[in-house]
């Protein structure tokens, strides 16, 4: 299967191994040498909010990390330096969160793609990724959602539980995410309720809205399909042609 | 205090170790590979592998309440024997909210699963706690 590029300036961008900062409409991706080394979207919960919703980190314990080591681009590093996280816990957190926010910095946009040489982020480098591999996570993860429930108006609209059917039972994540969801709530508010990556509620709430136990709100109205246009005589000139016609005919009175 | 890289090569020390990987259950999100992959491709194998841990994961079967409360799933491991091999999946356990495990291949012959299974859950255990 042939599959387009999701952004064809991070292809590039990868190849001339840069280091900056791709702006996009959802997001943010760092390079570092061509490779990704961090990413932002408002649409994903930041490393802070995964590790501190849990209750894994206080709060305070995150700000001091920023305030001591966000000016030496190293929080990542302070906050297992400073015995306040294990390195594996900071490589599967920031990975996590990685991919999450790329997935949606990705999302399909008409609008402007930039890219600002040199900029670097304040969390540090963790663990680079390939560009190539962001690319290829990111498309598997459009694909996965549709296979599940092929109707994206649930990923914006307010989670509305269904009750379940006799017998049927729900997993306890979903569990826990069906009890935040008060009818109000978008699958991104939940994900940062709970302190889980975005995607990853966003495939949960499709997998309910599958299984009958989320309401899958009705499409909006197809746009009206475009005015259809007579095709066009092959005429060179009507009016002039009309307007012999009109003049012979009425010769043809006098 | 190991991470993802060092945790996936001592997996891999172990006798018969064909392939080791660290995947998110969730998503299927490969976010650590080493060695082989059964299927020549590390990804195919995550996505795989995942929905068979998030079953297990999340079927009341597995999940009553004589487990006992915990962070996680209840779920410690799975174990697949195959003609050719031996897979084991060891769930790890974080105080942050995640899902993923341990996924480790080994050799029919040259494996152990007994050590194998006792390793990777140290191994787990080791790779959040240092």
């Amino acid at each position: 299967m042939s599959r387009a590029a999701v952004s064809p300036m991070l292809v590039r961008l990868a190849a001339e191994k840069a280091t900056g900062a791709l702006l996009r409409d959802h997001g943010t991706l760092y390079l570092v040498d061509g490779r990704v080394v961090h990413a932002e979207s408002p649409a994903a919960p930041g490393v802070d909010v995964l590790l501190t919703t849990g209750g894994r980190l206080p709060r305070e314990g995150w700000d001091e990390a920023v305030d001591r080591a966000g000016a030496h681009r190293a929080v990542g590093r302070f906050l297992v330096d400073s015995g306040r996280l294990h390195d594996g816990e900071l490589e599967i957190c920031h990975l996590g969160a990685v991919f999450d926010a790329a997935f949606f910095a990705l999302s399909p946009t008409s609008g402007p793609t930039r890219f600002r040489y040199g900029v670097g982020h304040w969390f540090g480098t963790v663990r680079p990724v390939s560009a190539e591999a962001v690319e290829r996570e990111t498309v598997r993860r459009r694909e996965l959602l549709d296979a599940v429930w092929p109707y994206a108006a649930v990923d914006t609209a307010p989670v509305v539980p269904r009750p379940a059917s006799p017998g049927q039972t729900v997993g306890a994540r979903q569990r826990v995410l069906l009890a935040a969801a008060d009818g109000e709530r978008t699958p991104a508010e939940l994900a940062r309720l709970l302190g889980r990556p975005a995607f990853h509620t966003l495939l949960d709430v499709r997998r309910l809205a599958a299984a009958g136990l989320v309401e899958t709100p009705l499409a909006p109205e197809p746009a009206p399909p475009p005015q259809a246009f007579l095709p066009a005589l092959p005429v060179a000139d009507p009016d002039i042609a009309l307007l012999r016609r009109l003049r012979d005919a009425l010769e043809a009175h006098l | 205090m190991p991470g993802i890289d060092e945790c996936l090569l001592e997996a891999m020390a172990l006798p018969g170790a064909l392939g080791a990987s660290l995947v998110d259950w969730t998503s299927g999100l490969a976010l650590g590979t080493a060695g082989d992959s059964p299927v020549g491709d590390h990804e195919t194998t995550a996505a795989e592998t995942a929905e068979l841990a998030r079953s297990a994961a999340e079927f009341d079967s597995f999940t009553t309440a004589a487990d006992g409360p915990g962070a996680g799933p209840p779920v410690e491991d799975l174990i697949i024997t195959t003609r050719a091999g031996y897979h084991v999946l060891r769930f790890v356990e974080t105080s942050f909210d995640s899902s993923v495990f341990l996924h480790l291949w080994l050799d029919r012959d040259s494996g152990n699963l007994a050590l194998a299974r006792l390793r990777l859950r140290d191994l787990a255990e080791r790779l959040v706690l240092g």
